[in-house]
């Protein structure tokens, strides 16, 4: 008994174990700690092996009608487990995994439900694309076909 | 005149960290009879891992059915491909698995005898074991780069090599927590107070434990000599040091002193396993898609993990079925529960260490 009232003194005057979170600023992390995934436009070379390699398809790639794509990343739904960055042909340069970390968010603000309807906005606007691309080379087969059947029918 | 009155613990108790329903009827306060349903949190996990996913993220895709052992879940399934593409690994990329493996024991172990305290009414022991739990958890962070998700294990080796640095935090982390783990030890079968709620309360005998084909940390309480890492080859376990822990009450106290004990002999597995770190790859291209049938064992801190992998050649297989232990110990419990006062049943009920996420999946 007097073992634990004296623990119970002592106790009085150690620091908790906690911290108290919000008011100390940031947390020390590891500094190998898998934090957000950086993206540079300059060195990417659009091959989309990263929106393949992704498992919770945080990655996705817009396709505008004059060729060029668009890259788009959602930090809430990934994962940090740097799948992408191991798929990038130009890893660390393109795609770099950093000890940065992702700014939480909060339930209200509803992050994910934007995200569901780019993903299918980004998917339609690449069959759109495909089609497109599809119909302009059954059109330059129609001509070149066209055009030397032309002379032979006259 | 005995009358019998049915008491619900669950699915949302004060008692419980997942949602798990046990209907009790009680004669006065003793437990006759027991019925348990545990599909709260289905999740579909299985259907998504044949139709949703390709092999190569499944990785990912099954460590979330359990927060706690995450690690053990991937590494499950990773070994079955890998035992279905003839891949043979190094022995730098077994031990570091295995390191793994071992650390999350240790911390799951510490949170099941923390939650016991809890439900004792020794919440003061709560927040110390809980406490001393926080740098085997800062271990892992900074060995694999995350704090709960690990997605350490790749298929064909381990994501990250482990640096010098982080090899001797472990080792002094691990001395650190070896004579809190002993104090711990002393109290848990010293304390009078935790003796009455713990020696002799939701007893499982040998011949049970045998009946129900119980597994894990519950069996070896109760004396049954069961434990992969005793029956599998697929890590070797024999070459770190491991050793059965073994005893003989059955009770609570039986059960607390087995997750003691296993915690010790994980700390000098791990201690072994970062000191004798073979040099080698950590990971190993691996090529072609899986195609054939595997199983594979793995004792994860509740017990005995089994994963069926089937595939035909494709991206996405055929099956995945994930059997966890604590699903297969459910009539174990239901019977240790029987003959009971209800007051000790949250007690009992986290002596089992229940992962409700992984039963439900």
């Amino acid at each position: 008994m007097f073992r634990s009232l004296a623990n119970a003194w002592s106790n009085m005057f150690k620091p908790p174990h906690t911290v108290k979170y919000p008011f100390v600023g940031d947390v020390q992390v590891p500094s190998d700690y898998r934090g957000l995934i950086l993206y540079d436009v300059e060195h990417c070379i659009f091959c989309d092996r990263c929106e393949k390699a992704c498992p919770p398809k945080a990655i996705v790639f817009y396709q505008h009608d004059d060729g060029h794509k668009e890259y788009r990343y959602n930090p809430w739904l990934c994962i940090y487990c740097g799948e992408c960055v191991r798929a990038c042909p130009k890893a660390d340069e393109a795609l770099t995994h950093s000890s940065e970390k992702p700014n939480p968010a909060s339930k209200a603000e509803n992050v994910n439900d934007e995200w569901f309807v780019w993903q299918t906005v980004a998917r339609e606007s690449r069959e759109r694309y495909a089609e497109k691309k599809k119909a302009e080379k059954a059109e330059k087969r129609a001509a070149r076909k066209g055009e030397p059947a032309g002379p032979k029918g006259d | 005149m005995k009358k019998v009155i049915n008491i619900p613990l669950g699915s949302q108790h004060i008692s419980l960290l997942e949602p798990v329903r046990f209907q009790f009827k009680t004669h006065n306060e003793k437990i006759v009879e027991v019925g348990a349903d545990v599909g709260f949190v289905h999740r579909g996990i299985e259907r998504a891992c044949v139709t949703q996913f390709e092999w190569k993220k499944l990785p990912y895709v099954v460590a979330r059915v359990c927060g706690l052992c995450a690690i053990t879940h991937s590494l499950s399934f990773t070994l079955a491909v890998e035992k279905m593409l003839e891949f043979e690994s190094t022995r730098r990329i077994d031990y570091l698995r295995m390191l793994m493996v071992e650390l999350d024991r240790i911390h799951s172990h510490m949170l099941c005898l923390s939650h016991t305290a809890e439900n004792a009414g020794f919440e003061a022991m709560f927040m110390e074991v809980m406490a001393a739990r926080e740098p085997v958890m800062d271990l892992q962070e900074a060995i694999s780069g995350n704090r709960v998700q690990f997605d350490y294990i790749a298929i064909g080796g381990v994501h990250r090599d482990i640096s010098p640095e982080t090899a001797k935090e472990v080792v002094a982390t691990l001395d650190a927590l070896k004579p809190k783990i002993e104090r711990l030890l002393e109290e848990f079968s010293k304390n009078w107070s935790l003796s009455l709620k713990y020696r002799g309360v939701g007893m499982l005998t040998y011949e049970e434990a045998c009946i129900y084909n119980t597994l894990g940390p519950l069996a070896r309480a109760a004396g049954l000599r069961t434990d992969v890492r005793l029956e599998s080859s697929d890590l070797p376990y024999e070459e770190v040091g491991f050793e059965v822990v073994l005893e003989k009450g059955g009770d609570i106290h039986a059960r607390n002193m087995v997750r003691l004990y296993e915690i010790l002999n994980s700390i000098e597995m791990c201690k072994n396993i970062v000191q004798n770190l073979p040099e080698g790859e950590h990971l190993l291209k691996i090529k072609g898609k899986p195609k054939g049938e595997a199983i594979v064992r793995l004792e994860a801190p509740r017990g005995e993990l089994m994963y069926l992998v089937r595939g035909s050649g494709k991206n996405f297989l055929d099956r995945v079925r994930i059997k966890t232990p604590t699903f297969s110990g459910i009539p174990a419990m239901v019977e240790i529960f029987k003959g009971s006062e209800y007051a000790d049943a949250p007690a009992i009920l986290a002596s089992f260490d229940p992962c409700m996420s992984c039963t439900a999946k």
